[in-house]
């Protein structure tokens, strides 16, 4: 409570950090605060590139799945890549004036919060030329980026406090990080993982692996990040349904020799997604992993905050 | 008014330079903790009231620049007890607060947010800053592109108009030209008139002797001598004088 109301107090230094941390990001460059937008379309340019042109992706939609799950990835791993630096960086601040260090990761969390905002804006006017359906369950964003906020507060406040004793730290996270990437459903369907299944467990291995691999879909499931891409794919592509979705196998349907044949193989096929995807919907049941999660990046918060305080009252002495 | 009770503060000083991981596991692992312990500080006990200037000298590394830190916060004590009323306000030395790439009129606001000031208190004082710095006309330009005298003057400005009840100043009131030491100085004295407590770190005995009428001998983490400054510095002069006469630095070393 005592922090909470020390936090207000200089409130004022978290606006003016934020504030020049925008200023300075893009400073001497031409297109300056463009290239906060600029780049992450870039960087879906790529994969769209990639997967869609090149291995010639078939998923519904893709390019927008692409964004939906991009921009809280984009938000959250900038985040932590930020807060390795954001005591460091502060460090002739840190050891002359007193203010509540938590305002070092918080500005980084803001900062990136503000990007992701402009970034949501053109996700929106795509969407809008795309005629993607704006509607009400667009707000499922709100929950969504509030969730990965607070995990991502959590984390980065960790590693900004080791960051000061070991320089490893960078390096570890930056690892990590692209690990994580493929850990969380931006570039591939969430069904995917979830129907994923060792075929013939014959040996010891795979029949460990077999063995694990619910524990692995829940653990997947509970990551707050990946949550977080649900929700925005929910709230903006889905109108707000359940994000797992099996999508039709038109394989078969498409070598078929009549008109009739293949309407029925098209009706087989919808019949048998829509199977899969309650099976799948009642083994993973959506809302108790939201809950999860949630619970999750509380205490991650918590966690990292508490660790962020005992250490930072020794900052100034080791930096 | 400040009172200061017994006060110590240790500080590991690494005797194995340790920053990556696999140093502190091959250190830990030998057996070593990396580190030497030592007391910066040793029962300093002190109070200033309000309206007094305390100059603070020593020798390099006695401990004068940590019990500043101590005062403004930004370090702990390890022992005892630091009271201070009202707001401290330590006067970032040479501009540290400034970013290079921002213009001066938003690292005037960054700085003053630092020393707790609100929007609107800087806003109303931001024509005053501007004008005892004398810069009005490159506020809009890049920090960087100042000359270090234009910085420094910029940031002395921006801590006494904090209206602060504790002015640190670290060693910087000897940056500037002849006539900003001069208008720095007379800042000060009004400061002492209107009762505020002014702390003083700098090798300028003169300067001290000037502006402090008390003064703090600080050798080795202990508080040697409190005093009237002219008494003070001169027993300083004199340790100085003895040290010179036999054998240098040596006695410095002797922690």
């Amino acid at each position: 409570m005592r922090e909470l109301v020390e936090l207000w107090r200089f409130r004022e230094v978290l606006f003016n950090l934020v504030r020049r941390n925008l200023k300075v990001r893009y400073k001497n460059s031409v297109l300056g605060f463009f290239w906060s937008l600029l780049n992450p379309l870039m960087q879906i340019a790529v994969w769209w590139l990639v997967f869609k042109v090149i291995l010639g992706n078939e998923q519904k939609d893709y390019t927008a799945e692409l964004i939906t799950g991009f921009l809280p990835w984009l938000f959250f791993s900038q985040c932590v890549l930020d807060s390795t630096a954001c005591v460091t960086q502060e460090m002739a601040l840190v050891k002359k004036a007193y203010f509540p260090r938590a305002i070092l990761p918080l500005s980084a969390l803001f900062s990136n919060l503000i990007h992701l905002g402009f970034a949501f804006l053109v996700a929106v006017i795509l969407f809008i030329i795309w005629r993607v359906d704006v509607n009400v369950h667009y707000l499922l964003v709100i929950p969504g980026t509030l969730l990965v906020s607070v995990f991502a507060y959590g984390i980065s406040t960790m590693v900004a406090a080791w960051s000061v004793f070991y320089s490893d730290v960078k390096f570890i996270v930056g690892n990590l990080l692209g690990l994580w990437f493929f850990l969380t459903p931006v570039l591939y369907p969430l069904n995917l993982v979830l129907q994923k299944r060792v075929e013939d467990a014959d040996n010891l291995l795979k029949g460990m692996i077999n063995w694990a691999l619910p524990y692995i879909k829940s653990l997947y499931l509970l990551d707050p990040v990946a949550i977080s891409m649900l929700g925005y794919r929910s709230g903006l592509l889905r109108g707000g349904q359940n994000p797992i979705i099996v999508p039709l196998d038109l394989g078969p349907a498409e070598q078929a020799a009549s008109a009739a044949e293949k309407a029925h193989l098209i009706a087989q096929a919808e019949a048998q997604a829509r199977a899969t995807e309650a099976a799948l919907r009642a083994q993973y049941p959506i809302l108790h992993y939201v809950i999860g999660a949630s619970l999750i990046a509380l205490a991650t918060a918590i966690v990292g905050h508490l660790i962020f305080r005992r250490l930072s009252r020794v900052f100034a002495e080791r930096g | 008014m400040i009172e200061v009770r017994d006060l110590w503060k240790k500080y590991r000083r690494p005797h194995l330079k340790v920053t990556s991981l696999k140093e502190a596991v091959l250190a830990f692992l030998r057996g070593q903790t990396g580190y030497v312990e030592f007391w910066a500080l040793e029962d300093i006990t002190f109070a200033v009231s309000p309206g007094e200037a305390v100059g603070v000298i020593g020798p390099n590394g006695s401990g004068k620049s940590t019990l500043f830190a101590l005062l403004a916060r930004v370090l702990e004590p390890t022992r005892g007890s630091i009271k201070v009323e009202g707001r401290v306000c330590p006067l970032l030395e040479l501009g540290t607060g400034f970013h290079p790439e921002l213009c001066g009129r938003d690292n005037v606001y960054l700085n003053a947010s630092l020393l707790g000031l609100s929007r609107d208190e800087v806003e109303s004082r931001y024509q005053d800053i501007v004008g005892f710095a004398e810069l009005p006309e490159v506020m809009d330009a890049p920090v960087k592109t100042y000359s270090s005298g234009m910085v420094v003057r910029l940031g002395f400005s921006v801590a006494v108009h904090m209206d602060p009840d504790v002015l640190l100043i670290d060693e910087v009131l000897s940056v500037g030209d002849e006539y900003f030491q001069h208008k720095s100085l007379d800042r000060l004295m009004q400061f002492k008139r209107a009762g505020k407590t002014i702390f003083v770190v700098s090798h300028d005995l003169n300067a001290v002797e000037r502006l402090c009428e008390r003064s703090f001998w600080i050798q080795a983490g202990r508080l040697v001598m409190d005093g009237p400054s002219p008494q003070v510095i001169q027993a300083y002069r004199e340790a100085v004088d003895r040290q010179e006469r036999g054998g240098g630095q040596a006695s410095r070393c002797s922690r």
